[in-house]
C-alpha cells in the first residue's frame, strides 16, 4: 500500500532511553525448537554454541530454551513495553540466527512502521522561535496617520 | 515565549501582520519596494515561496508622491484596449489626474513575482489617496514604516534665527544693483 494507507510515525526513543544510562529493551527471548526435526538443526547448534556468549552480553535479557515438538522452529522476543515479536528460524544456519537476535537486541519495543523523519528534538529552537514582535520596535499608543504636515 | 503551547507558537510565528506607509513627498519606487518585500513576506526568517506568508501593507497619501526629475512629464505608461486602433499612452501627469492610485499600484505589481500569487499579494495591498483611512483598517494596523526619503524643509519653514546664522560667500558692496 501507499505511505499514506499505511501506518506511520516520528522517530522517538522508549523515555529518552541513553540520554543518561542506556537501558536494553530487549525483555526475554524463547527459542522453541525440536529436538529432533531437521529444520531446527540451526537452532541446535546455536544453543549448542552460541547462546550462552549471547546471554552473557546481555545480562538485561533473559532467554528460554523450550524444546517442544514443533515443525517450525521459531524465536519469540518480548520488549520491555510490550511488543511481542515473532521470527521464525526454521532452515538458518546458526551465525545467522546469531546475527539475528543482536538486532533483536539492539532494537526497542516502538512499532516497525515508516518513519516521517529520520530526526527529532526536544528543543527546535534555542533563543526561541520567531514572531513577529521580535526586533520590532515599541510603538507609543495605537498606530494612527498623524496629521502633522508642515504648510 | 517558550511557555507557550505549540499551537500558540506556532499561530504567532506565522501571523500576518498590518503595516502603514505614508508616501507623502516619497518617491513611488521606493515605496514600491518596501511595500513588495512585505507583501511577499520576504523581511520573515520564517518565508518561503509557497507558503502565503505575505503580510498587508496599507499605503496612504499617495495622492502626494513626488518623482524625481522630471518623470511627472516623461515617464510614460502604456497600455492597449485589444481593439485596432487602441494603443494608448499617457504621461505620469495625465494617469494621476485621472487616479491618484494608479502609479503606486503599478509600480507595486511591476515588482512582485511573475506567478499566480501576484494577484493575491496585490488584493493584500490597500492604496488611499489621502490619509482618512476607513476604521476597520486602522484597527488592524501594527506597525508604520520609516519613510525611504528624508524630506527637505521649505524656505518658509526654516526660522529667520536660522536664515540670518546661514553663511553668506559674497556680501554685495552698498551701490549694488540687483537686476
Amino acid at each position: 500500500m501507499t505511505a499514506r494507507g499505511t501506518p506511520s510515525r516520528f522517530l522517538q526513543s522508549v523515555l529518552r532511553n541513553g540520554v543518561g544510562r542506556y537501558v536494553c529493551q530487549l525483555k526475554r527471548i524463547v527459542l522453541i525448537f525440536s529436538q529432533k526435526g531437521p529444520g531446527s538443526l540451526g537452532a541446535r547448534e546455536f544453543i549448542e554454541n552460541g547462546v550462552v556468549d549471547f546471554a552473557r552480553k546481555n545480562p538485561g535479557t533473559v532467554i528460554y530454551v523450550s524444546p517442544q515438538p514443533v515443525q517450525v522452529a521459531k524465536v519469540v522476543a518480548e520488549y520491555l513495553n510490550g511488543t511481542v515479536r515473532e521470527e521464525t528460524v526454521n532452515k538458518k544456519s546458526p551465525q545467522e540466527i546469531g546475527e539475528l537476535l543482536k538486532k533483536l537486541s539492539t532494537q526497542s519495543g516502538l512499532d516497525i512502521i515508516r518513519i516521517r523523519k529520520p530526526f527529532h528534538t526536544d528543543s527546535p529552537s534555542i533563543q526561541g522561535q520567531w514572531h513577529p514582535f521580535v526586533n520590532r520596535p515599541a510603538t507609543m499608543g495605537v498606530i494612527r496617520p498623524q496629521g502633522k504636515q508642515v504648510q | 515565549m517558550s511557555s507557550f503551547t505549540k499551537s500558540a507558537q506556532q499561530w504567532a510565528t506565522f501571523a500576518r501582520s498590518w503595516y502603514l506607509i505614508d508616501a507623502r513627498m516619497q518617491p513611488p519606487g521606493k515605496i514600491a519596494t518596501m511595500c513588495s518585500v512585505r507583501l511577499q513576506g520576504k523581511h520573515k526568517p520564517i518565508y518561503h515561496a509557497t507558503s502565503d506568508c505575505g503580510d498587508h501593507v496599507v499605503v496612504m497619501n499617495t495622492r502626494h508622491i513626488a518623482f524625481s526629475g522630471n518623470k511627472w512629464e516623461q515617464k510614460v505608461y502604456s497600455s492597449h484596449t485589444g481593439y485596432p486602433g487602441g494603443f494608448k499612452q499617457v504621461t505620469a501627469a495625465q494617469l494621476h489626474q485621472k487616479d491618484p492610485k494608479a502609479i503606486v499600484k503599478l509600480a507595486i505589481y511591476g515588482m512582485l513575482p511573475r506567478n499566480l500569487l501576484r494577484r493575491t499579494m496585490m488584493q493584500r495591498l490597500h492604496l488611499f489617496p489621502d490619509d482618512d483611512l476607513p476604521e476597520d483598517i486602522l484597527c488592524n494596523l501594527a506597525e508604520e514604516l520609516p519613510q525611504p526619503r528624508k524630506i527637505p524643509r521649505k524656505l518658509s519653514e526654516y526660522t529667520q534665527e536660522e536664515r540670518d546664522a546661514f553663511p553668506m560667500i559674497w556680501v554685495p558692496p552698498e551701490d549694488f544693483r540687483m537686476k
